[in-house]
C-alpha cells in the first residue's frame, strides 16, 4: 500500500461513524476533491446515509456542499438548479508566510470568532444561537455557517452589506456626536447596540486600561471617573478638554471594533453558489476534521479535531519543520524518522513533510 | 381610498389585477400602455388623469399592457426605466396616502416597522445602495434597524421598482403588442452607446460601474460621481461620458451634461481607494490606493488582481 491508500483508508473508517449534519442535505450540491480541493462537482445525495456511504467507498481527500439550497441540485448548468435560498457563512481565515506559519494564529483566531459570533451575528444581527454553527475549517481558520430563515434569501449584494459591517467598511464614527443647544458634545451609551454602543464601550475600556491613548488627562482617576460617568449617559463633554476635534482622539478605539479577519477576498459570504468545506468531513491537506465547535475558548484544533485514534506510525521527515507550538511538537530534521501518534504523523504526511516509514 | 382609487394608485398590486382580471387587451387599451412606456423614456412621472369608472379600469389597464409589450420586447433598458419611472408615481401616491393605504403596500413587501425599527434582512433588500443607507452608520438594536418615516417611504419605493422589474417573457405576443414594442424600439434615442471595455482596461470598480451601465442599471449618486470624475481622469470628453451615462434608467441628459462640466469646471479629483470603500463600490484588493493608479500596474499584476 502507498501513502496515499493508508491515509484513505483511516480517512474511510472515520466515516463509518462520523457525526454528519448537513440540513436539508437533498437540496444540496456537493463536491469533491482529490487533487485540488473540488476536481468535480454538481453532485448530490438524497440524504446522510448515501452520502456516507459515498464517503466510505470512494474517501475523496476533500469534501464541500453548497451553502446554497436548490431544487434541482445536480443539474447542470447552475441556472437550471433553481438557487431558492442560502446560507450565510462567514469564512475566517489566517494568511501567513510559510508553510506552517498560520497555524500559531488558531488560537488568537478564536478571539475573533466568538466575537463575530456574540456581537455582530446574535447580538447586532438578532441570530438566535440555534441557527449558527461553528467549525474549524481543517486547516487556517474557522467558518460560522448561520442558518436564520430570515437571511437565508439575501442576495449577494446584501450579504457583502453584512461582510462590509462586520469589517468596518464605511464606518464614520464622528456621525454618531453632534453638539446639543447646550453645546454638549452628544454621542452613543454604551448600553447601545451596534457600532455605536461597541465604540462607547471601547472607549470606556481604553480609559480604564490605557488612558493616556485617549489623553495624558485621564491618568488622573477623577478627571477619567467623571468623563466616564458622562459616556454612561451619552454625554461626552464631562471634561475640559477641547470637544471640537475630540472625536479624532477615538480613531484607535474605532479601529479595534470590526472583525478584520474575516476573509472578503474570496468573497466566501457573497458567492451565491459557493462550496464550502462539509462540517465535520477531513481537510485532505491536514488530516485535522472540519470539526463542528460548540465551545470555541476551549477548542484546541490540534487535539479536538484529529482523527481519534490510539495507534501511532512511523514516518520519515523529508524536509526540516519548524516547532509548531499549537501541535506540541518540537523541530524536526530532514530524514529524522520519528513514531507519532497517527493524527501527527498524518498531519506530517498531508503537508507533504514526511513519507510513511516502512 | 376605494379599491377603484387604490387600484389606480398601485397597479402592481393584486388587487387591480383582480379588477381588470377578464378585461380584454384592445387597440386602445395597447396603446395607452405604449405611452405609459414613452412617459418613461421621456422621465415624465405625473399621472394621467381619468374622470369615469371606464376610464380608471383602462388606466389599470394600461400598466397591464406595458407590462406585456416590456415581456415580449426583453429590453433591459427600458424595463428599468419602466420600473423606475412607475415607482416614482407610486411614490408620489404614497406620500399622499393615508396610514391604512401606506400599510397595506409596505406589508405586502414584508416592510413592517415597529416603533421606528425595521428588522435587517428586510432592510438590506430594499434600501438603496448608497452611502446614507449604509448599516454601519446605522443605530442597530439585536436585528432591528432604526428607519426615519422619510426613509421607510424610500425603502417602499424600492421594493416596488424591483418587483415591477421582475417582469414574465412573453412568447407569441400577440400583433399589436409586437408592433406596439416594435415602434417604442424605434423611437428610442438613437445616439447608440457603445460600451467597449475588456477585462483590465480599468480597475475592477470600474469595470463594475460598466457592467452597471452597459445592464441599465441605476446608480446611485456616489457611484455616479467617482465614475464621472475617473473617466474624466483618464482623458475622456463629455460627450463621451455623457454617452456612457444616458444608457442608465433615470438618465436625463441636462442634468448629466451640467454635472460633468461642473466636475471638470471644479477640477474634482477621483477618490481615493479608501474613500471608494466605504462608498462601498471597492471590489478587489490591488492596493494602488487611487484608482487611476490602476494604469502604472503591469499586465501580470492586474492578472493576478482580476483573478
Amino acid at each position: 500500500m502507498n501513502d496515499l491508500q493508508v491515509v484513505k483508508e483511516i480517512f474511510s473508517e472515520y466515516y463509518r461513524t462520523a457525526k454528519l449534519v448537513i440540513p436539508s442535505v437533498e437540496q444540496r450540491e456537493f463536491g469533491i476533491g482529490n487533487r485540488k480541493k473540488i476536481d468535480a462537482r454538481h453532485l448530490n445525495f438524497a440524504n446522510i446515509s448515501l452520502f456516507r456511504t459515498y464517503l466510505c467507498n470512494n474517501t475523496p481527500m476533500f469534501v464541500s456542499h453548497s451553502t446554497a439550497y436548490y431544487e434541482f441540485p445536480g443539474t447542470t448548468p447552475i441556472q437550471k438548479k433553481n438557487w431558492k435560498c442560502a446560507d450565510i457563512v462567514f469564512d475566517l481565515d489566517i494568511h501567513a508566510e510559510g508553510k506552517y506559519g498560520a497555524y500559531a494564529g488558531l488560537e488568537d483566531m478564536k478571539h475573533d470568532v466568538a466575537r463575530l459570533v456574540n456581537d455582530f451575528i446574535i447580538n447586532d444581527f438578532g441570530i438566535s444561537k440555534e441557527h449558527i454553527t461553528i467549525n474549524f475549517s481543517g486547516n487556517r481558520g474557522y467558518h460560522v455557517h448561520v442558518r436564520d430563515p430570515a437571511y437565508l434569501p439575501l442576495r449577494a449584494e446584501e450579504r457583502r452589506e453584512l461582510v462590509d459591517y462586520i469589517m468596518g467598511q464605511g464606518l464614520d464614527y464622528t456621525k454618531f456626536f453632534h453638539f446639543d443647544d447646550k453645546k454638549r458634545l452628544m454621542g452613543p451609551s454604551p448600553d447601545e447596540g451596534g457600532y455605536r454602543g461597541r465604540l462607547a464601550r471601547g472607549t470606556i475600556k481604553l480609559l480604564n486600561e490605557k488612558p493616556s491613548k485617549i489623553s495624558r488627562k485621564f491618568s488622573n482617576e477623577k478627571d477619567r471617573e467623571f468623563f466616564i460617568s458622562g459616556i454612561n449617559e451619552g454625554n461626552w463633554s464631562k471634561t475640559t478638554l477641547n470637544l471640537k476635534d475630540f472625536t479624532t482622539r477615538l480613531e484607535e478605539v474605532a479601529k479595534s471594533l470590526p472583525i478584520s479577519s474575516v476573509d472578503t477576498d474570496a468573497g466566501v459570504t457573497q458567492d451565491l453558489s459557493k462550496l464550502i468545506r462539509v462540517p465535520n468531513t477531513i481537510h485532505g491537506d491536514t488530516g485535522l476534521i472540519a470539526l463542528i465547535v460548540d465551545d470555541i475558548e476551549s477548542f484546541n484544533p490540534f487535539k479536538d479535531a484529529a482523527i481519534p485514534s490510539d495507534k501511532t506510525m512511523k514516518i520519515k521527515f523529508v524536509e526540516d519543520v519548524p516547532e509548531i507550538p499549537m501541535v506540541g511538537t518540537g523541530v524536526f530534521k530532514k530524514d529524522d524518522v520519528k513514531e507519532l501518534p497517527q493524527a501527527m504523523a498524518l498531519f506530517f504526511i498531508l503537508k507533504k513533510s514526511a513519507k510513511i516509514e516502512k | 381610498m376605494d379599491e377603484l382609487d387604490f387600484a389606480l394608485k398601485f397597479p402592481f398590486t393584486s388587487e387591480a389585477k383582480k379588477l381588470i382580471g377578464t378585461m380584454q387587451l384592445n387597440k386602445q387599451i395597447i396603446e395607452m400602455g405604449a405611452e405609459r412606456i414613452r412617459k418613461a423614456l421621456h422621465g415624465s412621472s405625473a399621472s394621467r388623469r381619468v374622470f369615469n369608472e371606464p376610464e380608471i379600469k383602462d388606466e389599470i389597464a394600461s400598466f397591464a399592457a406595458a407590462r406585456m409589450i416590456l415581456g415580449s420586447l426583453r429590453n433591459r433598458f427600458m424595463t428599468n426605466i419602466f420600473a423606475v419611472n412607475e415607482s416614482k408615481m407610486v411614490r408620489n401616491n404614497l406620500n399622499k396616502a393615508d396610514p391604512e393605504t401606506l400599510e397595506r403596500i409596505s406589508s405586502r413587501f414584508g416592510i413592517k416597522t415597529k416603533e421606528g425599527m425595521l428588522d435587517i434582512p428586510t432592510y438590506l433588500m430594499y434600501s438603496p445602495k448608497s452611502q446614507h443607507y449604509r448599516l454601519i452608520n446605522k443605530k442597530i438594536i439585536s436585528g432591528k434597524v432604526r428607519v426615519t418615516e422619510a426613509e421607510e417611504l424610500r425603502l417602499i419605493e424600492e421594493a416596488v421598482r424591483k418587483h415591477i422589474e421582475i417582469i414574465p417573457i412573453v412568447k407569441d405576443a400577440p400583433d399589436l403588442i409586437k408592433k406596439a414594442g416594435e415602434k417604442l424600439l424605434e423611437e428610442l434615442p438613437k445616439t447608440e452607446v457603445k460600451i467597449n471595455v475588456k477585462a483590465g482596461d480599468h480597475p475592477p470598480c470600474i469595470m463594475k460601474l460598466f457592467e452597471s451601465a452597459k445592464k441599465h442599471e441605476n446608480l446611485p449618486h456616489t457611484a455616479r460621481w467617482f465614475f464621472a470624475t475617473y473617466l474624466l481622469a483618464i482623458g475622456m470628453n463629455e460627450d463621451q461620458i455623457n454617452g456612457i451615462f444616458s444608457t442608465m434608467p433615470d438618465y436625463s441628459e441636462k442634468i448629466t451634461r451640467y454635472q460633468i462640466s461642473h466636475a471638470k469646471k471644479r477640477g474634482y479629483s477621483v477618490p481615493s481607494c479608501a474613500t471608494v470603500m466605504t462608498y462601498g463600490l471597492c471590489c478587489a484588493i490591488c492596493r494602488v490606493g487611487i484608482p487611476t493608479k490602476w494604469h502604472n500596474l503591469d499586465e501580470k499584476r492586474k492578472e493576478e488582481i482580476r483573478k
